[in-house]
């Protein structure tokens, strides 16, 4: 299964079990700005990928007694399955990052070109560290479990550019090496 | 007009080297934002905070305070507008915390009891007024910055320049040192940070300086102006 957005529906079913529509909703709450629905109605779609694949199970009457509805919940597999590929996951973020450090250096030829694109993965970067918001301590201290989805978050956005930043300032340093020789005289 | 404002300014150290420091440096600060410049060792962000609180001067462009030219007299806005934090609090060993902060306002003529009460106050907004008979060498980390910047509060700076305010803070404090810059801001004053900590740029506007250059949004994104009634 590729889609990230079956992976990330199962991680909603496995944190509850809900019904389609409130899935919807919790799903737009907990992945803005990471992951998008085409609409709200392929969460039914999605759900009934999952349960093909045994990874959730329905729970019929589930909700109201006067609007009982058809909720979902994980599986055994699912959520083993769901472990799998968070490690899986995390391999390809490394992967990703490596071959982006290869592909810059494919223009050690034309390193004015390499600083632009330097230029605008550091304003990322930038934005990325800027964005990230700091953790309501008073909030922890009441409930360690309230949040804890927002902290990780945040905590993983602030940590990963203790890494970027120095790398990003070594690539533009070694690119700009390579343009001011290219400016001697042969 | 922006609070501060660096325009292309250039700064060289040494003699015969003549090695530069910052170049072409442009950088607006707003009142009421928190701007952390992120810089390795050696880049530069400490000179450019000296160069932003006017203690030093500029070899090329210009930096200006609420639209007057540091230049023209360096170093007396330092405790009249802008205050400028070490990155320690160097005190006189021995005396307490109060009367240092208290001794700092009577050098500048603030009567002894006015001076005694901003010095309190500065210790209460910044969360360690139960510290205020304490000396400088008990303090951990953490309290010694929020001291430092207890200091500069007395003066009720519209610009706070602080040049890396967690480096010598315990991990678990150094997110309660930020959230206080970021309580300032919320009051109206400017805060312009350095860091080498990528942590520290958590909500704030993120620049980073490199070999002496600045990288990054030099100036305020200002929302787009929307005109209520159709022109033309």
């Amino acid at each position: 299964m590729q889609s990230a957005v079956h992976w990330a529906l199962l991680g909603l079913v496995i944190e509850r079990p809900s019904y389609g529509y409130e899935l919807a909703q919790r799903f737009e709450q907990s992945y803005e700005g990471m992951l998008e629905l085409s609409g709200f109605s392929y969460i039914y779609t999605a759900l009934d990928t999952l349960r093909c694949r045994g990874l959730v199970e329905e729970i019929p009457g589930m909700g109201s007694e006067r609007q009982p509805k058809l909720g979902y919940r994980a599986t055994a597999e699912g959520v083993r399955d769901y472990q799998q590929r968070l490690i899986a996951q995390m391999r390809e973020d490394f992967r990703r990052s490596r071959l982006f450090a290869r592909q810059l250096a494919v223009l050690a030829g034309e390193p004015e070109l390499a600083l632009d694109v330097i230029e605008s993965y550091g304003q990322a970067c930038l934005e990325e560290a800027g964005d990230a918001l700091l953790p309501d301590v008073e909030d922890v201290c009441a409930d360690r479990g309230s949040g804890l989805a927002e902290r990780l978050v945040s905590q993983e956005r602030r940590l990963a550019m203790e890494a970027r930043l120095p790398w990003v300032d070594y690539a533009r340093r070694e690119f700009k090496a390579l343009a001011a020789d290219r400016l001697q005289p042969q | 007009m922006s609070l501060l404002e660096l325009d292309g300014v250039g700064k060289r150290y040494g003699r015969l080297d003549r090695r530069t420091v910052l170049r072409d440096v442009s950088l607006a600060v707003e009142s009421g934002e928190v701007v952390v410049i992120w810089g390795a060792r050696r880049s530069g962000r400490s000179t450019l905070l000296r160069v932003a609180a006017g203690i030093e001067t500029p070899d090329s462009g210009t930096a200006r305070f609420e639209g007057r030219d540091l230049r023209a007299r360096p170093g007396a806005t330092l405790g009249e507008g802008i205050g400028y934090c070490h990155r320690a609090f160097a005190a006189r060993e021995g005396s307490p915390l109060l009367d240092q902060l208290t001794s700092g306002l009577i050098a500048r003529g603030v009567p002894l009891t006015t001076a005694s009460r901003r010095a309190s106050e500065s210790l209460e907004r910044v969360e360690i007024g139960a510290w205020a008979r304490c000396r400088p060498e008990e303090l951990d980390g953490g309290e010694a910055v929020r001291a430092a910047i207890a200091r500069a509060l007395t003066h009720s700076p519209r610009l706070l320049i602080i040049d890396e305010p967690t480096i010598d803070v315990d991990v678990l404090a150094r997110d309660g040192v930020l959230a206080l810059l970021h309580s300032l801001a919320q009051e109206g004053v400017a805060v312009l940070a350095t860091t080498g900590e990528s942590t520290s740029l958590s909500g704030a506007r993120a620049l980073t300086l490199s070999e002496g250059e600045l990288h990054g949004p030099p100036a305020r994104e200002l929302a787009e102006v929307v005109a209520l009634m159709p022109t033309g």
